[in-house]
C-alpha cells in the first residue's frame, strides 16, 4: 500500500501495520472489505490460471464465509481424506459446462466494468466543464446556500419560468407527434411510436446514456432519475 | 505491479499462466495471512494446481485441517448460508457492478441537464430538446425549486424574528457581509441580533456602492450596473429575448 497524500476527506490509501486492529468499528469494516478482496483475487486466479481453490474465513463474530471452485466441498473434502477425486468422464463433462457458464458471466462482467469506467471518467469530464463554467460567475450558478434573499427571489421566478415554458414545449411535442407519428420519439426510444428511424428533426444527443432502464411518464411525477 | 490491465480470461500461453500462477499465488496467501492477523480471525486456503503435487496451503497443513474439520462440525445450514463458488461469486460482483453503473448514469445525467438547465437561463430555446430531455430538466428545476422555496422560507423566517437593524437585518445580508467582510469578526452578524456595521467600518467602505445600496434596500430590483460579466436570467433586460423564441 503506498502512502498518499489525502486532499479528500476520506483518508485514502494509507500504509497500516499488519497487527490486530483496536478500534472494533475499523476491524470490522477492515474484514467485510478485505474478504470481498480475497475472494475476488481467489476468483481471478481461477480464471487466469484454471487451478482449484478452496478459503474459508470466520468474521470476527463468528460466522463463516467460504469460496470454492468448483466448489468447497469437493476440495476441502479431497483436502481432508488426503485422496484424489475419482476421475471420471462425468466430472469432466459437469467441469467443462461449468467453466463455459463461468466464462460468458467473467466476460459479461468485464463488459459491465469498462462500461462503468467509460462512464465515470465522463463524470469526471462533466465536473471538469462545471468547473471551467463556473469562473464566468454567473451569480445564479452559486450553490443556493451562497444567494441572497433577493436573489434567491428571481432566480425562483425564472426557474418557474423555465418550467413553464418547458411544460409547454413538451406539450407541443406531444400535439406534434400525435399529429405526425414520425416526427415524434424519444431519446432513448422506449416509448417507440416510431415508423422510421431515420428521420431525426429535433434530437441532440446530449441523453447518451447507456442505461436501458430509462422509462418516461407523461408528466413530472418522478423524473427519470 | 503491472501496468497492463489483464484480461479476466484463462490465459493461453502456458509460461506466461505459469508466471502469473506463481506470482498470484503468493500475493493470495499474504491477503489470508493479513486478514487473519488484522481481524484477529480463523482461516485457510487450499489451493490445487496441475504445477503441484501436493496442494499450497495456509497456514500449514495442521492449521488448515483444524480450521476444516471446525468447520465441517458446524451445521450444514451454517456452513452453506455464506458459501459461495466462482458462478456465484461473479454474479454478485455483476450485480454490484450493474448498480453502479446505473447510479453513475443518473449522476452523468443530472451534471449534464444541470449544464442545460443553466444554458436555458440564459436563453437557450428548448426547440432542440427531445421528450425526454425537456422531461428529465422539467424534474430538475422542480428539485432546485424545492431548495430554493426552503431556502426563502427559512431566510424569511429569522428575517421576521430579528430586530430590524440600520441597514438590513436579512440574514441573507449579515451573511453575505460577514462572507464578503473576509471573514473579519467571529461571524458576527449570523445568530445575534447586531446591526451590520458591526463587522467593521473596512468591510462596509470596501464594498461597491451598489452593495451598500442593496444592503440598505433590499427591496430594491438589482441591476447590477456595476459588473458588465452579470447577467440577470430572465431577468428585466431578456425578457425580450425569451418572447420571441416563444411567443412570435
Amino acid at each position: 500500500m503506498a502512502k498518499k497524500p489525502s486532499m479528500k476527506p476520506s483518508m485514502g490509501r494509507q500504509k497500516i501495520k499488519i497487527a490486530k486492529i483496536e478500534i472494533k468499528n475499523h476491524l470490522q469494516v477492515t474484514f467485510s472489505k478485505r474478504r470481498t478482496g480475497l475472494f475476488k483475487k481467489a476468483s481471478e486466479l481461477c480464471t487466469l490460471c484454471g487451478v482449484e481453490i478452496a478459503i474459508v474465513v470466520y468474521s470476527p463474530a463468528g460466522k463463516v464465509f467460504s469460496f470454492g471452485h468448483p466448489n468447497v466441498d469437493s476440495i476441502t473434502d479431497q483436502f481432508l481424506s488426503r485422496s484424489p477425486p475419482p476421475n471420471s468422464t462425468m466430472r469432466h463433462l459437469i467441469e467443462a459446462h461449468r467453466n463455459a457458464s463461468v466464462r460468458d458471466l467473467n466476460s459479461q462482467l468485464t463488459q459491465l466494468l469498462n462500461q462503468l469506467e467509460t462512464e465515470k471518467k465522463r463524470g469526471e469530464t462533466l465536473d471538469h466543464k462545471r468547473q471551467l463554467v463556473r469562473q464566468r460567475k454567473f451569480w445564479w450558478e452559486k450553490p443556493i446556500d451562497e444567494l441572497g434573499l433577493n436573489e434567491l427571489e428571481q432566480l425562483r421566478d425564472s426557474m418557474e419560468e423555465l418550467k413553464k415554458n418547458a411544460t409547454d414545449q413538451a406539450n407541443k411535442l406531444l400535439v406534434e407527434g400525435t399529429i405526425n407519428p414520425s416526427l415524434f420519439f424519444i431519446a432513448n426510444d422506449v416509448i417507440g411510436m416510431v415508423d422510421s428511424v431515420e428521420t431525426k428533426p429535433y434530437q441532440i444527443n446530449i441523453g447518451s446514456s447507456t442505461n436501458p432502464d430509462h422509462v418516461h411518464n407523461f408528466g413530472y411525477g418522478h423524473g427519470c432519475f | 505491479m503491472t501496468r497492463k490491465k489483464v484480461k479476466l480470461a484463462f490465459i493461453a500461453n502456458d509460461s506466461a499462466r505459469k508466471a502469473t500462477f506463481k506470482k498470484r499465488k503468493k500475493g493470495l496467501m499474504k491477503k489470508v495471512s493479513e486478514l487473519s492477523t488484522l481481524c484477529g480471525i480463523d482461516a485457510c486456503a487450499i489451493i490445487y494446481s496441475p504445477y503441484e503435487s501436493q496442494p499450497e496451503v495456509w497456514p500449514n497443513t495442521a492449521g488448515a485441517q483444524r480450521v476444516l474439520t471446525q468447520f465441517k462440525r458446524m451445521p450444514e445450514m451454517e456452513q452453506s448460508k455464506k458459501m459461495v463458488n466462482q458462478e456465484g461469486f461473479i454474479r454478485q460482483r455483476i450485480a454490484k457492478a450493474a448498480e453502479q453503473l446505473k447510479k453513475q448514469c443518473k449522476d452523468n445525467r443530472e451534471k449534464e441537464m444541470t449544464e442545460v438547465m443553466y444554458q436555458c437561463l440564459t436563453g437557450r430555446g428548448l426547440q432542440n430538446l427531445a421528450m425526454a430531455d425537456l422531461h428529465d430538466l422539467g424534474w430538475l428545476v422542480d428539485q432546485n425549486l424545492k431548495e430554493i422555496h426552503k431556502r426563502i422560507d427559512s431566510l424569511k423566517k429569522s428575517a421576521s424574528s430579528q430586530v430590524v437593524a440600520p441597514g438590513g437585518s436579512s440574514k441573507s445580508a449579515t451573511s453575505e457581509m460577514a462572507r464578503n467582510g473576509g471573514g473579519q469578526g467571529p461571524g458576527a452578524g449570523q445568530q445575534e441580533q447586531k446591526p451590520v456595521v458591526d463587522l467593521g467600518a473596512d468591510a462596509m467602505q470596501s464594498r461597491p456602492q451598489w452593495f451598500t445600496d442593496w444592503v440598505n434596500n433590499p427591496n430594491e430590483n438589482m441591476g447590477f450596473g456595476g459588473d458588465d460579466q452579470m447577467m440577470l436570467p430572465f431577468g428585466d433586460g431578456h425578457g425580450a429575448m425569451w418572447s420571441s423564441a416563444f411567443f412570435p
